[in-house]
């Protein structure tokens, strides 16, 4: 065996190994292809990839900026855009272009905060500051308009009225909505 | 676009007997390998004969187009899954008679795998029977004429006719057993022979002192190059494959690096353990020569390098007939060829006319190379890297064109370093491709005196039978017939199931819609 040992010419015994294992490692990874994709999963596979605009409303509560967050991991793979949208609500008691410097500075740092969460994902996004009498009306147009491909709402566990499951603008956005709608409600008792 | 021509591997309303999808991962594998590890049993000493020394610098120099080649090949053949290789692309890319210039390139090889490997099958059979090997008589005119090698060479045509009639199960399970067994022998000869045989300073020596002239160093290129037809029968194997643009990826850069790692190490151990002359005077049985060279296991390398020899180049001619019925299927599908051509076996499911045919025309290529004496080998060499050149620049040109022209349709492999330019991608190593098969071709055509005369030749035969049918069948002659390509792609996707690919193309598609009828409105 040392006999055999010392004949081995050490280049000859590198070259040697290289070649094994290089033909080794070509015919596993060649052996081992990826799974195959059934049509029923490859449709439900690219009809999520085909998203490529996604509208978040946000109103500056954890919640809401949970759903920036789902946005952004949703849209990832494909690049989506993101937008990022605040409606200032105006009563209808009041005229709809009164100065509401408080509210709409409350908007801004919002959208600002949203903006970051994107930023970190590195996906395009833009920032729409609306009013309108009522939010969920506001954001089924912009989705139209701007041509939607996903909803994505962050709500609050526990709505204001006890009947309502959802509350009055998620409400209006899944019956006016021209697209694809995502709600996201936490469990009760969850940190809002 | 209008809708004139079925689709050649669609499941469409009224197709009555398609290919069936037999072929697994390592069968599609095998049937380059069959083809491409012959190589090494023909050509080693051909190429030893006129680069001498800088033998595996000639084989490098090959091998780097080959790799380019490769590259392209896995492109095309998992963005379009059926069979036809570099015809199919050729003709959707740049038209239908450039498709039929390609596929008449590509059935000259094949036809000359056929009869070149059948012959070498039979000669290795012949090691053990010496009496036949020497067996010459005349014949009117002609000197020197081994009957019974040839009256073998056909028996073996005859046998692969068969098997490919019996459909590609058969004949793919037959290319992975022996192609199987013919990697561990290989491996076996070039472990031991690095061991316990290779000396690196005679390598270098040899390098050094033995350089052959440029001329020469050429021709030994362009000998080199024409065993990387492999590549095509994976392409022409894609409509029999199962997930054909998963898996012909994978086969073809397997393929690749495997064929490399051998043809690069089988010369490089060659100069190691013996002179450059005693495997160029052998070019029957170089790899013979060099295994009964290496302690171990030469004694039994003889024998075993000749039943290896004799098994592994039947089945790259097995590639050839299954190449031949393949591709004159597609090119019968496409309205290249007479419709009769496609004419699928309804047991078998193989296109059993088309084997029959190019059978009988390789069997003709025998008869007449035996007629011209001892030197029938070199007359298929030379003719064999004129196709080969030629099919693979068009297959260059018409990648370029289809990334141009195609941009919707998935690319589960795209060829490396693209420059984007408009949206489309643009491909640099594409470019480089088409010309240095340009190069390569002009080399085969200042070198290989026949080549230069039949190959073109052949192709001129299949342009007037192509413009006669064309003609009789009032298709236009120099222009397209118009073809839903669209459509097509989609039937190619859905009967290759490769469904993931399918939606990627239709979002694709839609996507496109959207954005000209959004152009339209404004």
């Amino acid at each position: 065996m040392i006999e055999l040992i010392d004949q081995i010419n050490p280049l000859g015994g590198v070259i040697a190994l290289f070649f094994v294992v290089s033909l080794i490692s070509i015919l596993w990874w060649m052996l081992h292809p990826p799974d195959y994709i059934p049509a029923a999963a490859a449709k439900a596979r690219h009809s999520v990839f085909a998203i490529k605009k996604i509208l978040v409303p946000t109103v500056g509560l954890p919640y809401a900026e949970r759903g920036v967050e789902l946005a952004c991991r949703l849209g990832s793979e494909q690049g989506a855009e993101i937008l990022l949208t605040y409606v200032v609500e105006v009563p209808r008691t009041m005229p709809l272009g009164i100065p509401l410097p408080d509210a709409e500075q409350e908007g801004n740092e919002a959208l600002e905060r949203a903006c970051s969460i994107v930023k970190l994902h590195g996906l395009p996004s833009q920032k729409i500051l609306q009013r309108a009498r009522l939010a969920g009306e506001e954001i089924a147009r912009i989705a139209r308009d701007r041509d939607v491909d996903l909803i994505i709402l962050g709500i609050r566990s526990e709505p204001g009225l006890r009947d309502a499951i959802l509350g009055r603008t998620s409400d209006i956005i899944l019956r006016h909505s021209p697209c694809e709608v995502l709600i996201d409600k936490l469990p009760k008792g969850a940190q809002e | 676009m209008a809708s004139e021509v079925r689709a050649p591997s669609a499941a469409l309303p009224g197709t009555p007997v398609e290919l069936r999808r037999d072929v697994s991962i390592w069968g599609s594998f095998t049937w380059g390998y069959a083809d491409v590890g012959a190589d090494v049993y023909v050509a080693l000493g051909l190429v030893m004969g006129a680069a001498h020394g800088a033998t595996p610098l000639a084989f490098a120099a090959a091998g780097f187009v080959y790799i380019l080649i490769g590259f392209a090949y896995t492109e095309l053949a998992s963005a379009y899954p059926v069979a036809g290789g570099g015809q199919y692309y050729t003709t959707r890319g740049l038209g239908d008679i450039w498709g039929l210039i390609a596929g008449a390139a590509l059935l000259l090889d094949y036809t000359i795998c056929i009869s070149l490997f059948a012959t070498a099958s039979a000669g290795y059979i012949n090691f053990f029977f010496p009496a036949i090997r020497e067996f010459a008589i005349d014949i009117g005119p002609f000197q020197g004429i081994n009957l019974i090698w040839a009256a073998e060479s056909l028996f073996l045509i005859v046998l692969l006719m068969i098997l490919n009639i019996r459909g590609i199960r058969e004949s793919s399970l037959f290319n992975s057993l022996i192609g199987g067994l013919d990697m561990v022998l290989e491996t076996i000869i070039i472990v031991f022979g690095f061991l316990f045989a290779w000396k690196p300073e005679m390598v270098v020596f040899q390098f050094k002192t033995e350089f052959p002239s440029t001329e020469q160093f050429f021709y030994a290129v362009s000998v080199a190059i024409i065993s990387y037809v492999g590549l095509e029968s994976v392409s022409q194997a894609a409509q029999e494959t199962r997930r054909p643009a998963t898996i012909i990826p994978r086969t073809s850069v397997s393929l690749i690096c495997v064929v490399l790692l051998f043809a690069m190490a089988f010369p490089i151990l060659a100069l190691g353990v013996l002179p450059w002359q005693a495997l160029a005077e052998r070019e029957s049985d170089p790899v013979a020569v060099l295994a009964s060279a290496i302690p171990y296991v030469g004694f039994l390398a003889g024998h075993a390098a000749a039943v290896l020899g004799a098994t592994i180049v039947l089945i790259s001619a097995n590639t050839g007939v299954m190449g031949a019925s393949r591709l004159s299927y597609s090119m019968s599908e496409s309205h290249l060829l007479s419709p009769w051509f496609s004419a699928v076996h309804p047991k078998f499911r193989t296109p059993v006319r088309a084997v029959v045919f190019f059978s009988v025309v390789a069997a003709a290529q025998v008869i007449f190379s035996f007629l011209t004496g001892p030197h029938a080998m070199d007359t298929m060499v030379n003719m064999y890297a004129f196709g080969a050149t030629l099919a693979y620049f068009l297959s260059f040109i018409a990648l370029i064109a289809l990334r141009i022209k195609d941009p919707y349709t998935p690319r589960p492999y795209r060829m490396p370093f693209n420059i984007k330019f408009k949206g489309i991608y643009i491909p640099i190593l594409g470019i480089v491709g088409a010309f240095a098969t340009l190069a390569m071709m002009g080399v085969v055509l200042w070198t290989h005196a026949l080549g230069r005369v039949a190959g073109p030749g052949w192709v001129l035969l299949w342009l007037a039978v192509y413009l006669w049918y064309r003609w009789k069948n009032r298709h236009p002659l120099f222009s397209n017939i118009p073809r839903d390509w669209e459509k097509e792609q989609i039937a190619i996707l859905t009967s290759a199931e490769e469904f993931d690919l399918l939606e990627q193309y239709k979002h694709a598609l839609a996507e496109r819609n959207k954005k000209e009828a959004k152009h339209a409105s404004q």
